[in-house]
């Protein structure tokens, strides 16, 4: 058992890099680049010489290539000493791409054969002047600058190699001075804690947690009111960033953060001052120098972290959909199950008949269509919301879009519950079992139910897991803020590290779906061992 | 069952001599060589066995209207979707207005549109659009699946890298295929039927593959590859006759599956471009006009015309699945 797992483990995971391989072929290799700039304000403003710079900065954000301009080739060499700061000072790239002095040509030349030997494209634009010839035009200044295609290896082994983020106390670059590096632990959360006026502690609150110094998260183990409860930030999922969708922010937080208006609640800032605030002071995030920037900060906070999140009333994309998801899988299942089994006992009745014509009726129209039908008896017959509202605590706004999603697969479950258990009251063990004396009810349960029920179990992992992906169109039809649509969001906006992220979080969904089927079918059925015979 | 006595016949009752009934009949070399059995056809009985339902026949008397008007319709009236667009008091008609404003007409007993547009001719236009789409996607997902789904089945190093790229292939959205696809050409209907046959055979292909398994290793095809007859041609002549039925089947449910995919596709934004209006697209265009009363019409039609096209389809195609196991001949 432990051998097949594991290689079923290795399969799997091969398999997901070669998802997430291929999606990166598809979207880096094949699609237009100048795409992303079809919605991109900035890049209608730019002009000249700048626009080509900015479409290449632009797609070394999105990672299409690797850039290099001539000035960071300089800086890097003033940072490890080559070069001294009045050398820098005076190599600067010409505005109008005229190089005259000896030691600028002697530096151009040395960083175009350092990158060109390299495999570099060299890029040098020319100054674009004014027709008067004198003058450059706007953003027309002289640039030089080398880039190189990513390789699709060389991605896929970045991207990988980055998925699993440990935080540890050396995160932080060591040259900056964050006092003593070191992980705290302590019973009483400060966050909770309140002070008098005088300084002194005025009551604590029990609740455990691990800071840190020097790690990236200042909370690295916590409790709060949240689902679900218990946090930690020792060990993070990085899927990669979002450009477009949700602009900076990680797609796994773009996926679970929270939504909806802010939440406001009274907490303590590190400086002690105790304000009520939307802030989630515990997702605090270093980020250099970000204390002395800005004159609230230093009010509230001590340290440099000071990046937070903002405690919203909502839910996650994730959440909404995994709520939606999970009712409505148990309602299928629910449903779905006694129903087959009735059609099975009924086989050629009314009940069957029925069950069969609403089981064409699912699979012959089209799923929008229905769900559409679903929305229209739904609100006129019994006057259910129409669409999703986070702000409206209603329980009733869930209900239409679980009962969209439960209806389809119910007419899948009884399909094949149905079919499963019509083979199994035929096989010649039912005869034998019958023969044998054994009562009806006995041979039902005993032996057909059983039987039939192995491969229904096989798929329920995959329902539950499949809950977290969101459904496309139900949360279209009544608007849920569901991770459905993300994947389609992102196409829109060609927000390529989106994309590679869904697709790897999809693809190890399905793959740990079927594994954990596989596994309970054999937990169910003793019959079905996975070892290797041993003959 | 051992017949009781009371239940054999008196041969009395049948009203001939003795020697009528038992005279010896002179042995002929030439006739008992003859096999005399019900003559067979397995076409003629498939659809005896077809016919024999009248929901059938009626399934297929619509299929059969629907299809002829979703061809002979738009070929015979001029449809401009276009054509009032100037007119505000033209737009967005009950079937009761547009009779009243345009007089009786094919045009206008299902009202108009957004545009002014006549919502019959729309709906017998997308639909034109969209079986075409639903059955070329069909005939080369078909064809290329069961071919290569034999050759799948039937060779066991084929099967494993096959099996390997199934899994990998399965994994990638359709979704993310359809929208690259639509960058690289531009969208349209050859774009739309290029995306969905350029993986979607595989599914089909990995169908066929498991029926393949189940029969490959019976005792006429073993006998078969002992005579050494090459696969292809085992794959061809042995095994795709056999599943005659099973591919039935699957094309019952493979034809509406690509008219509802294109709904679904069209919904979520990725049409076949603003020229093309299928029944998908109609559906997306006039969402919105589900809410407001007395425009509801625009939108339902085409919904309800692409769940009966779909159900005929599938219907029909079932039940000829059925019809063609020679098991249901008897």
């Amino acid at each position: 058992m432990k051998k097949f797992i594991l290689k079923r483990i290795i399969g799997g995971l091969l398999s997901i890099i070669a998802v997430v391989a291929i999606v990166m072929i598809l979207i880096y290799s094949l699609m237009d680049r100048q795409l992303i700039f079809q919605s991109d304000s900035l890049y209608m403003k730019k002009l000249s010489n700048e626009k080509t710079l900015y479409m290449y900065t632009k797609w070394e954000e999105y990672g299409y290539v690797d850039l290099v301009n001539y000035s960071d080739y300089m800086m890097a060499l003033l940072r490890d000493g080559t070069i001294t700061e009045e050398e820098f000072n005076s190599t600067n790239y010409p505005r109008n791409g005229k190089v005259t002095s000896e030691k600028t040509k002697e530096f151009v030349q040395k960083f175009k054969d350092y990158y060109s030997g390299k495999g570099y494209v060299i890029m040098e634009l020319e100054a674009d002047m004014m027709s008067s010839g004198r003058k450059i035009k706007t953003g027309g200044a002289a640039r030089l600058f080398a880039y190189r295609d990513i390789p699709v290896y060389q991605r896929l082994l970045k991207y990988f190699k980055s998925i699993f983020f440990s935080d540890n106390i050396h995160y932080v670059p060591e040259e900056d001075d964050i006092g003593e590096r070191k992980l705290t632990f302590t019973w009483n959360d400060p966050i909770y804690t309140v002070y008098n006026e005088d300084g002194t502690v005025a009551s604590k609150k029990f609740s455990p947690a691990i800071l840190g110094n020097g790690t990236k998260h200042k909370y690295l183990f916590y409790f709060d009111k949240q689902f679900p409860y218990v946090h930690q930030n020792f060990l993070t999922l990085n899927l990669g960033k979002s450009y477009a969708v949700n602009s900076g922010v990680d797609v796994w937080e773009t996926m679970t953060m929270a939504q909806g208006t802010f939440y406001m609640q009274e907490l303590t800032y590190p400086s002690g001052l105790r304000e009520e605030t939307a802030d989630d002071l515990h997702t605090a995030v270093y980020q250099k120098g970000s204390l002395e920037t800005n004159l609230v900060y230093s009010e509230r906070y001590t340290d440099d972290y000071t990046n937070t999140q903002t405690a919203k009333t909502g839910r996650s994309k994730v959440g909404y959909s995994f709520i939606i998801g999970i009712l409505a899988t148990l309602l299928a299942y629910s449903l779905g199950l006694p129903l087959g089994i009735w059609m099975a006992l009924r086989k050629g009745k009314l009940v069957d008949k029925l069950g069969t014509a609403y089981n064409i009726f699912i699979l012959a129209v089209p799923s929008l269509a229905y769900i559409f039908m679903f929305k229209a008896i739904g609100t006129t017959v019994f006057k259910l919301p129409r669409v999703f509202d986070m702000d409206v605590n209603s329980k009733l706004m869930y209900i239409l879009p679980i009962v969209s999603l439960a209806l389809p697969s119910v007419a899948g479950l009884m399909k094949w519950l149905r079919r499963y258990m019509v083979d199994q009251m035929n096989s010649d063990y039912v005869k034998f079992a019958r023969s044998g004396g054994l009562s009806e009810g006995e041979i039902f349960r005993k032996h057909i139910l059983k039987n039939a029920m192995i491969p229904i179990i096989h798929g329920i992992p995959g329902s539950i897991l499949g809950a977290l992906v969101g459904a496309i169109i139900t949360e279209r039809v009544y608007s849920v803020p569901g991770a459905g649509n993300l994947l389609t969001n992102a196409i829109g906006v060609y927000d390529n590290g989106v994309i590679v992220g869904l697709t790897m979080f999809y693809a190890t969904l399905s793959v740990v779906g079927l594994l954990l089927g596989d596994i309970l079918m054999a937990v169910a059925d003793p019959r079905i061992s996975f070892d290797t015979k041993e003959r | 069952m051992i017949p009781v006595k009371d239940e054999l016949m008196d041969l009395s009752d049948l009203g001939m001599s003795e020697e009528e009934l038992f005279s010896p009949v002179s042995h002929d070399q030439f006739d008992s060589e003859k096999i005399t059995a019900p003559r067979y056809s397995y076409w003629k009985s498939v659809f005896r066995v077809f016919f024999r339902n009248k929901l059938n026949i009626f399934a297929l008397a619509l299929l059969a209207i629907v299809i002829a008007f979703a061809y002979i319709y738009p070929q015979v009236t001029h449809y401009d979707p276009m054509a009032n667009i100037m007119d505000a008091s033209a737009k967005h008609l009950s079937p009761k207005q547009a009779i009243d404003k345009f007089g009786l007409s094919t045009h206008t007993i299902l009202g108009t549109g957004a545009a002014g547009q006549s919502t019959f001719d729309a709906v017998w236009y997308g639909s034109q659009i969209s079986l075409s789409l639903a059955f070329i996607c069909a005939a080369i997902n078909m064809t290329i699946g069961i071919l290569l789904g034999a050759v799948w089945g039937f060779s066991k190093k084929v099967d494993m890298f096959m099996t390997m790229v199934y899994q990998i292939i399965a994994n990638v959205p359709g979704i993310l295929v359809m929208a690259v696809m639509v960058m690289l050409f531009t969208a349209g209907f050859w774009t739309m039927v290029f995306a969905m046959t350029v993986t979607g055979w595989l599914g089909l292909a990995y169908f066929i593959r498991t029926q393949v398994l189940i029969i490959r290793d019976r005792e006429y095809n073993v006998a078969s590859r002992c005579l050494g007859t090459p696969i292809l041609r085992l794959t061809v002549k042995n095994i795709l006759p056999f599943m005659t039925s099973v591919i039935m089947l699957l094309l019952a449910e493979e034809v509406p599956s690509y008219i509802s995919y294109e709904v679904f596709l069209s919904y979520i934004g990725f049409s076949m471009g603003t020229k093309t209006i299928s029944l998908g697209r109609l559906i997306e265009m006039t969402q919105s006009s589900m809410l407001v009363p007395g425009w509801k019409l625009e939108f339902w039609s085409p919904v309800i015309l692409a769940s009966i096209i779909t159900l005929v389809l599938y219907l029909v195609g079932q039940n000829l699945g059925d019809a063609s196991d020679p098991r249901t001949h008897l």
